[in-house]
């Protein structure tokens, strides 16, 4: 009973992790241009973080290594230099996205522009890792996030018709804007294999002092949260395609369009429920990205850390989530576009995933961590797809970032 | 037992299982007609800089050594006859307060974190 209290919890908990600022803008430009066709990248994005997570959690539950620990201890700080870099650039960016999506909803409730939200946003999710606790932030903030369950009901209600869905989650050739559209593609498979998630979902594990008996209740929690997560991705790419598309709206070019979608079906409450939805899918993701820093550094190089100690007993730790949150903060307060940050945010995350997820197959293999629970011939051949669409993700971003970007 | 593959890079805790670095370099001596042994680790932002090559690892010194005195610019050691225990971490059986290793997480603590209040 307990596990399965803990296993719901877990759920619950990487549904407000994958859902953030990417995964709702990249699903609602998509659906507005190609319809229901990019449900596919939806679906392989979701299917290959399931299983990154659930390595992620089962190396942790196994070795008491977390994977930024791994990286380290396995390659030599010569080699972990390269992830910790580009996963910190990443995130940096990706933080501030988070924000801006924050501040946009802000502005959207208030009329008041986002630029000035930027810092007051960063400011509370501050406050909150300052005074909480990892319980209450991974529990607190990802049971609000449930409020984006509302995309769900919404793409049922307006009933779309479900064997077009259902060929848009077979991959097939663009009929107009090719460049844009693999430029999407590539920026929501961006927006759902983030390394922050895996990363962040070891550190997790840690935190809360995983053994071998979890190894289940991680396949679980992989397994279904980040279902639920696509399945609402999903949800906003039908409601986009049948609303804005509908509507005439084809290039999503600013946040204030996106509300729209809401509202043919619940009235002036689809208002409040999209502000709502965007301001805490991102305001949990921007508290996950910014610990998930700390995390890195920290554990890199060895000094203490953990969100349920007060700050004076790790420092280093705590300075490091501090000043992210601020920095990252300024883009945005200087008035740098939150959607196009976001979408070329996703686009970077895509491109560095090699070298976050190689790593996954020594690892993952090594019998000195992970003993007899290491890879399956199934696990070893998502990572390697991953890697592989990796690669081609790396090398593509950048021509289709100068063709496709908006 | 290979140093480079089981105790390079490995997490650092002393007693107290307090945890203060990595073993960010190993130091070994060469002896002649025998096999070289292991006397200390190193610990630190110097350590750390010299294994990406010689001009960072003096860069670093340097600016130890400005910022807080000429005798930090050395790395820090521990000795190898310290170890304790071998496992996901490594133990030390020294107390960290009684080095100077997290002497900037204290400072830290002191002058910045600990000023702020709710900390």
């Amino acid at each position: 009973m307990k596990k399965l209290l803990e296993i719901s919890l877990g759920v619950v908990t990487s549904v407000g992790g994958f859902l953030e600022v990417g995964s709702m803008a990249t699903a609602a430009q998509a659906g507005a241009l190609f319809g229901f066709q990019l449900i596919w990248a939806v679906v392989l994005g979701t299917i290959c973080i399931i299983f990154l997570v659930e390595m992620a959690g089962r190396f942790a539950a196994v070795s008491h290594h977390t994977i930024a620990d791994g990286i380290r201890e396995r390659f030599g700080f010569n080699a972990f230099i390269w992830p910790l870099l580009a996963t910190l650039l990443v995130n940096f960016l990706v933080l501030s996205a988070e924000i801006g999506g924050v501040a946009v909803a802000a502005e959207l409730a208030t009329g008041i522009s986002f630029r000035w939200w930027a810092l007051p946003v960063a400011f509370l999710a501050w406050l909150l890792l300052w005074k909480g606790t990892f319980g209450l932030i991974e529990e607190g903030v990802s049971m609000l996030g449930l409020v984006t369950l509302c995309f769900v009901v919404a793409a049922v209600m307006l009933r779309p018709e479900w064997k077009e869905v259902a060929v848009g989650a077979v991959p097939s050739l663009p009929h107009h804007d090719t460049a844009k559209y693999w430029f999407m593609a590539v920026s929501i498979l961006g927006a759902s294999i983030s390394p922050y998630l895996f990363m962040f979902y070891s550190s997790g594990a840690i935190e809360d002092q995983w053994d071998k008996s979890y190894l289940g209740a991680n396949r679980a929690i992989a397994g279904l949260g980040m279902s639920f997560g696509g399945t609402i991705s999903v949800g906003v790419l039908i409601v986009a395609a049948l609303v804005l598309g509908a509507h005439g709206v084809n290039e999503v070019e600013d946040y204030n369009q996106l509300p729209l979608m809401l509202i043919p079906i619940f009235g002036f409450w689809g208002f409040v429920l999209f502000v709502a939805s965007l301001a805490i899918a991102c305001f949990g993701a921007a508290l996950e990205v910014a610990l998930q820093q700390a995390y890195l550094v920290a554990q890199g190089f060895g000094w203490t850390w953990g969100e349920d100690l007060k700050p004076r007993d790790d420092p280093g730790f705590s300075l490091v989530y501090t000043l992210t949150l601020f920095l990252a903060a300024i883009p945005i307060a200087l008035g740098l576009d939150p959607l196009k940050l976001t979408i070329f945010s996703m686009a970077l995350t895509a491109a560095s995933l090699p070298l976050t997820v190689v790593p996954f197959l020594f690892l993952l293999n090594d019998e000195r961590y992970v003993g007899k629970h290491r890879n399956g011939v199934i696990s070893n051949a998502a990572v390697i797809f991953v890697i592989a669409l990796g690669f081609v993700l790396a090398v593509v971003t950048i021509p289709l970032q100068i063709f496709g970007g908006t | 037992m290979q140093l480079l593959r089981d105790i390079l890079d490995k997490q650092v805790v002393d007693r107290e299982q307090v945890k203060i670095g990595r073993v960010d370099g190993l130091v070994a001596e060469l002896r002649r007609g025998k096999p070289p042994r292991v006397l200390a680790v190193e610990l630190g932002s110097i350590a750390l800089s010299r294994r990406l090559g010689a001009r960072p690892g003096r860069w670093t010194a340097q600016l130890a050594a400005k910022l807080s005195g000429k005798r930090q610019a050395r790395p820090h050691r521990i000795a190898w006859n310290k170890v304790r225990d071998i496992g996901v971490d490594i133990e030390f059986d020294i107390d960290v307060r009684r080095t100077k290793i997290l002497a900037w997480q204290n400072w830290l603590r002191d002058h910045v974190v600990g000023r702020i209040p709710g900390a």
